[in-house]
């Protein structure tokens, strides 16, 4: 059982390779997509087999295997996986969204010219991430990630016909590829410090304190993957991405957003977690980090009008919930709001694609009265909303959610204020988004009358998914099970605290349930939104920050310029000044050199030899015409000579 | 005769038989061009067989296949050839290589003969670059690549193809007149005089080190050119792009490497002091390389005037990891030698696929070709992922090896360097985009798909970027143990990476 494990991630590798190459013609009659269904469905089996061994007590110490990879100077790296709760609970969240992701999208992406081709992407993209759980090392880690980081590319840009989903997939791969740069360093620093990249020994490197490393090295370690986190998981600054995501198919989005690729990034924060123990400071950064984000997501959330962008914000802003759950020490409550995040988040997004479906678009403006249309996606749709909202003692969000605050209280009084605030925030925007979509009158009745449930296909996985989404957070809680299959290792400091919380902590969640929810009837619960948009003409200054992503993204487009222009700038220099300057200006240089050596030879040295040239020949002219050849001349020069010579020797 | 010799010289004689072909019959001429490259490359796959990775030496230079006499005696220069874990990879590539551009060139039409007969004989200059152990026959193979590059350039090349040629050869020769004053400063030094490799590294401790540095800085101009290192590069950029695809494929893959491996085989082994004294250059060097090299692809309207430049950027992770003096380093930085090859090597003959068809490499000129040639654009960006180091390709390996190896010693350069990944990525990635996304530009709806000429010569190049990334061993145990025993010579020196 055990000893399989490595399978659940390789299966997937291997059926995604296959669908993609198997066969050459990419139709929707394809049987393949059933190779990638069929695998995952094995995979859930056996992660939930895993789950039922961690449950049994056989995880207490994590399951261990390696074999050698390559060699490097000293050092070997390995291949292998290492299980615990933590990540026992992790594969059947990642296999099960998955799963059920891929049975939907038998209904979503019918008749899809790329339909083969897609199995294989989400295929690939589970393996990756699965990958990433698995592993025992944070090379193999890192590398998962970065495969994860070009599957999302590959699916957001799925339909890259388009300009929008090509564009929205370079955004999403290189902003966290961004934050793949912390992580990279990162790795570096690690490396240099301890010598491996064992999930298994690193913890030891790291326990020894201050005298085995210097002190600054877990917090430049920790800060390090806390950007690359970031990156991954949207916090704040490099959330820019995932609003754009949106432009994937929406089954992509669900996955994404519940299982795979955003909860990479916590589960990187969880796996690393002995590097943050080792530094209250990299532990105060993932947690304020955390609440930051939660807080400006929410808000952002407010300000949206395409159903998936409102479902989008809420993705980055639990993320900044189950942040600031690792930050403040609450490593069981972070990883429990991960895993029903999960599924009602995945609930949430598959409803919303099974909306769009049947209505053809993202605006909740031209949407209104569905409810009646579409039942089974109503009701799923609640569910999940009560669930993420944190319905008291029912909704599985509301045991995680509550978990975190607990947590985050004891830790600071002060951000369980904010965190409370958001989470009433939370339920105000999601009822908002139930409201629009499915209740008052239709606003665009053509597309109303249009509209029709979705086939069983698509509603049997949001069914599945409601269940879950109900019960998942009771049977968790239930005696204490999660908290004891997921902690973190070494000191723990979360059970203790347990008693000392107040209990009024409870009835402060209540309340913030109560209020939101009282805001969005008040504002959005009629039909006429009359409310809501005076109140956004008095606010204009304020949504239009919203709106604007409080100028995140422009800072990013105005670095893409800054870069740009830098880059435009070298080459410039390049040409100009390196080659035209240095390199063929000495060519020049050297040319005219020549010439001026050449004219010097042609005009001196040449001039000269010319000259003497020259002058013989002029004299031996100017000769040759006393020469002509006559005898009586040559007499007469001989005799003028002896004459002359004599007169010379007798004037003596 | 020796296998290295063979494999040295068995193009030259597929150069000869070339002459006796008729002008006019090409097919003939492309058979016996191909089937030259061919063999050599299969004869130079035996030499694995004889190969012993783990063998080693007292002094940490295990040579193997060692074939030795006197050639010259009155100057004691030897015809002296061997390989070791440094070198043989490289021998390997070039002759792989050399198999794709011949491969790749059967679409050439003008004076296919003297193509190829060029070709076969820069062959055997560069192959005997890389297995010459004496800096006299060394230097001589290290002239014999620049008539021929001199001539393919100028004669099969682009627009501006004589310019560029002249550039070329020029530059190169530039560098090359300071290394053979290096050469025979060294061996008029040498007691008894000797152009050996080997004895001369034997005893590097006769040089002092004032005299090191300036051999050193002489036989680094010689090198620098090729790497390119900065500021000697503008000569590369102008060459890939005049140059005929399949010889932009040998120019980037092997031409570059008998840099890097010069300063590794000349530079470090007999001039460790002045290695030493160059280290904090030679990492400031690979900085602005790969920074500086990436951000003016990323300024490239040009699909292969921004691979050339992709070029500058991942030598300079080789360097990087040469500056680390670690195995590590070294393994990076020979890894990222082979892997460079491979994938720059695939991206120029894909760039070639794109040109012969549209007569175009304006990035801008295209759109939406993804779903028009399915097969190329997978390929493609297949290799555009493993060029900016995407795990599971090759690429990424060597890369993450060089800034692992350079680390520990150069922390703040070696950082800033990791930023050279994201801009790799980007201009990749827009590459990507504007090339292959987006709707189709009707332009190009008659364009077709690759054909199994360019096929044949590209897919064995991403075979092995699939292989060597997945499984990294299979050529990281062939150079490992000599690496490390090379990391290793100078136990006492090298202060500032110990």
């Amino acid at each position: 059982m055990l000893e399989n494990a490595h399978w659940i991630a390789l299966l997937p590798l291997i059926a995604s390779v296959i669908i993609l190459l198997g066969s050459r013609e990419d139709t929707e009659k394809s049987r393949l997509p059933w190779l990638g269904i069929a695998v995952m469905g094995w995979c859930l089996l056996h992660s939930l087999c895993l789950l039922g061994q961690a449950v049994a007590g056989k995880l207490e110490e994590p399951f261990y295997r390696t074999l050698p990879w390559f060699r490097f100077g000293a050092y070997e790296m390995t291949l292998g996986v290492l299980i615990d709760g933590t990540a026992a609970f992790m594969l059947c969240v990642v296999t099960l969204v998955s799963f059920l992701v891929q049975v939907y999208s038998l209904g979503y992406m019918h008749g899809d010219p790329r339909f083969k081709r897609y199995y294989a992407y989400l295929s690939f993209f589970t393996a990756s991430m699965l990958g990433l759980v698995i592993t025992s090392s944070l090379f193999i880690f890192f590398a998962c990630w970065e495969l994860v980081g070009v599957s999302s590319y590959l699916l957001i840009g799925f339909w890259f016909e388009k300009d929008a989903p090509a564009y929205a997939g370079k955004k999403a791969f290189i902003t966290t590829k961004l934050g793949d740069l912390g992580f990279y360093a990162g790795l570096l620093l690690l490396f240099a410090y301890t010598g491996t990249f064992d999930l298994r020994l690193l913890p030891t490197h790291f326990a020894m304190g201050p005298e085995h490393m210097p002190e600054w090295v877990p917090a430049a370690v920790g800060l390090l993957l806390l950007f690359g986190a970031a990156g991954k998981s949207a916090q704040v600054p490099l959330f820019v991405w995932l609003p754009d995501a949106m432009e994937g198919p929406t089954p992509v989005s669900a996955l994404i957003h519940a299982a795979t690729m955003v909860a990479a990034g916590v589960y990187l924060v969880a796996r690393t977690y002995f590097v943050y123990q080792a530094s209250p400071l990299a532990m105060d950064a993932v947690a304020w980090t955390g609440l930051v984000t939660a807080m400006m997501a929410a808000t952002m959330a407010v300000a949206v009008y395409d159903i998936k962008r409102v479902l989008a914000f809420s993705t980055v802003s639990q993320l900044g919930f189950m942040m600031m759950a690792l930050g403040v020490g609450g490593y069981t409550s972070g990883m429990f709001h991960l895993t029903t995040h999960a599924f009602f988040k995945a609930l949430l997004f598959l409803g919303a694609g099974s909306v769009i479906h049947a209505v053809h678009t993202n605006d909740m403006r031209q949407m209104g009265g569905l409810s009646k249309k579409m039942p089974a996606t109503f009701i799923t749709m609640v569910i999940g909303t009560l669930a993420i909202a944190g319905f008291p003692w029912a909704f599985s969000g509301w045991y995680s959610k509550e978990a975190i605050l607990h947590d985050v209280y004891l830790r600071s009084p002060l951000m369980w204020g904010l965190a409370l605030a958001t989470a009433a925030l939370t339920c105000f925007y999601m009822f908002r988004l139930v409201f629009m979509t499915f209740l008052g009158p239709s606003r665009d009745h053509p597309r109303w009358e249009h509209a029709g449930e979705s086939p069983s296909v698509m509603t049997v996985p949001l069914w599945v998914l409601a269940g879950l989404s109900v019960f998942s957070g009771m049977l968790l809680e239930h005696g204490g099970l999660f908290a004891r299959l997921v902690h973190a290792g070494g000191g723990e400091a979360e059970s203790a605290g347990l008693a000392a919380a107040p209990h009024w902590l409870g009835w402060a969640a209540v309340g913030a349930f109560a209020a939101g929810l009282a805001a969005a009837w008040r504002l959005y619960g009629e039909g006429d939104f009359a409310l809501a948009s005076s109140l956004k003409n008095n606010l204009q200054p304020l949504f239009t920050v919203l709106e604007e992503r409080y100028g995140f993204d422009r800072f990013f487009l105005w670095l893409v310029r800054l870069s740009d222009s830098l880059a435009a700038a070298l080459h410039w220099l390049d040409d100009h000044l390196l080659d035209a300057l240095f390199v063929d200006g000495w060519g020049l240089l050297t040319r005219a050199l020549a010439e001026i050596h050449g004219f010097f030879d042609d005009f001196f040295v040449d001039g000269a030899v010319d000259g003497v040239g020259g002058v013989t020949r002029d004299a031996g002219g100017a000769l040759s015409r006393l020469v002509r050849g006559q005898t009586q001349e040559y007499l007469l020069y001989v005799a003028l000579a002896v004459s002359l010579f004599a007169t010379f020797i007798m004037a003596r | 005769m020796g296998i290295l010799s063979l494999v040295t010289f068995l193009p030259l004689l597929g150069a000869l038989i070339l002459l006796f072909i008729p002008k006019e019959d090409k097919t003939a001429t492309r058979a016996v061009g191909v089937g030259a490259a061919l063999l050599t490359f299969l004869v130079s796959l035996l030499t694995l067989r004889s190969f012993d990775p783990s063998l080693s030496a007292p002094e940490g230079l295990a040579m193997q296949m060692v074939e030795r006499f006197s050639w010259i005696p009155s100057f004691s220069i030897h015809y002296h050839l061997g390989v070791d874990g440094l070198s043989l990879p490289i021998v390997l590539l070039t002759t792989l290589l050399s198999v794709c551009a011949a491969v790749y060139s059967m679409n050439i039409e003008v004076r296919v003969k003297e193509f190829y007969f060029w070709l076969l004989l820069l062959e055997v200059g560069m192959t005997g670059v890389f297995v010459s152990l004496d800096l006299f026959l060394f230097y001589v193979f290290w002239e014999l690549t620049l008539v021929p590059m001199y001539f393919l350039i100028g004669i099969w090349g682009g627009p501006k193809k004589e310019y560029a040629a002249i550039k070329f050869f020029l530059f190169t020769l530039f560098g090359s007149v300071f290394m053979l004053l290096g050469i025979l400063a060294l061996f008029f030094a040498s007691n008894p005089h000797s152009f050996d490799m080997l004895e001369l590294a034997r005893s590097h401790g006769a040089f002092g080190r004032e005299f090191q540095i300036i051999v050193f800085l002489a036989f680094y101009l010689g090198f620098a050119v090729k790497v390119p290192a900065f500021p000697f590069h503008t000569w590369l950029p102008l060459a890939h792009v005049e140059a005929p695809t399949g010889v932009s494929v040998i120019l980037a893959g092997v031409l570059l490497k008998m840099g890097v491996y010069g300063l590794l085989r000349v530079c470090y082994t007999i001039l460790p002091a002045g290695y030493e004294w160059f280290l904090p250059f030679l990492v400031i060097i690979a900085f602005i390389n790969i920074v500086y090299g990436a951000l003016c692809a990323m300024a490239q309207t040009d699909m292969k005037k921004m691979v050339a430049y992709s070029s500058i950027n991942h030598m300079g992770y080789a360097l990087l990891g040469m500056a680390a003096v670690s195995p590590t380093g070294f393994s990076g930085a020979s890894l990222q030698m082979i892997t460079h090859g491979l994938i720059t090597g695939a991206l120029f003959l894909l760039v070639g696929v794109i040109y012969d068809r549209a007569h175009t490499r304006d990035i801008s000129a295209f759109g939406g070709l993804g779903a028009k040639v399915p097969l190329y654009a997978g390929l493609m960006s297949l290799t555009c992922f493993a060029s900016l180091g995407l795990p599971g390709l090759a690429g990424f390996i060597s890369e993450f090896l060089c800034f692992l190896g350079a680390f520990p010693v150069w922390k703040l350069y070696t950082s800033l360097s990791v930023i050279g990944i994201l801009i790799t990525a980007a201009f990749f990635l827009r590459m990507i985009q504007k090339v292959f996304l987006g709707p189709l530009n009707e332009k190009w709806a008659s364009l077709s798909d690759m054909n199994a000429r360019e096929l044949v010569s590209v897919l064995p190049l991403t075979v092995l970027t699939v292989l060597f990334g997945l499984w990294p061993s299979l050529i990281l145990d062939l150079m490992n143990p000599t690496l490390e025993a090379l990391a290793k010579l100078f136990p006492g020196m090298f202060q500032l990476v110990r």
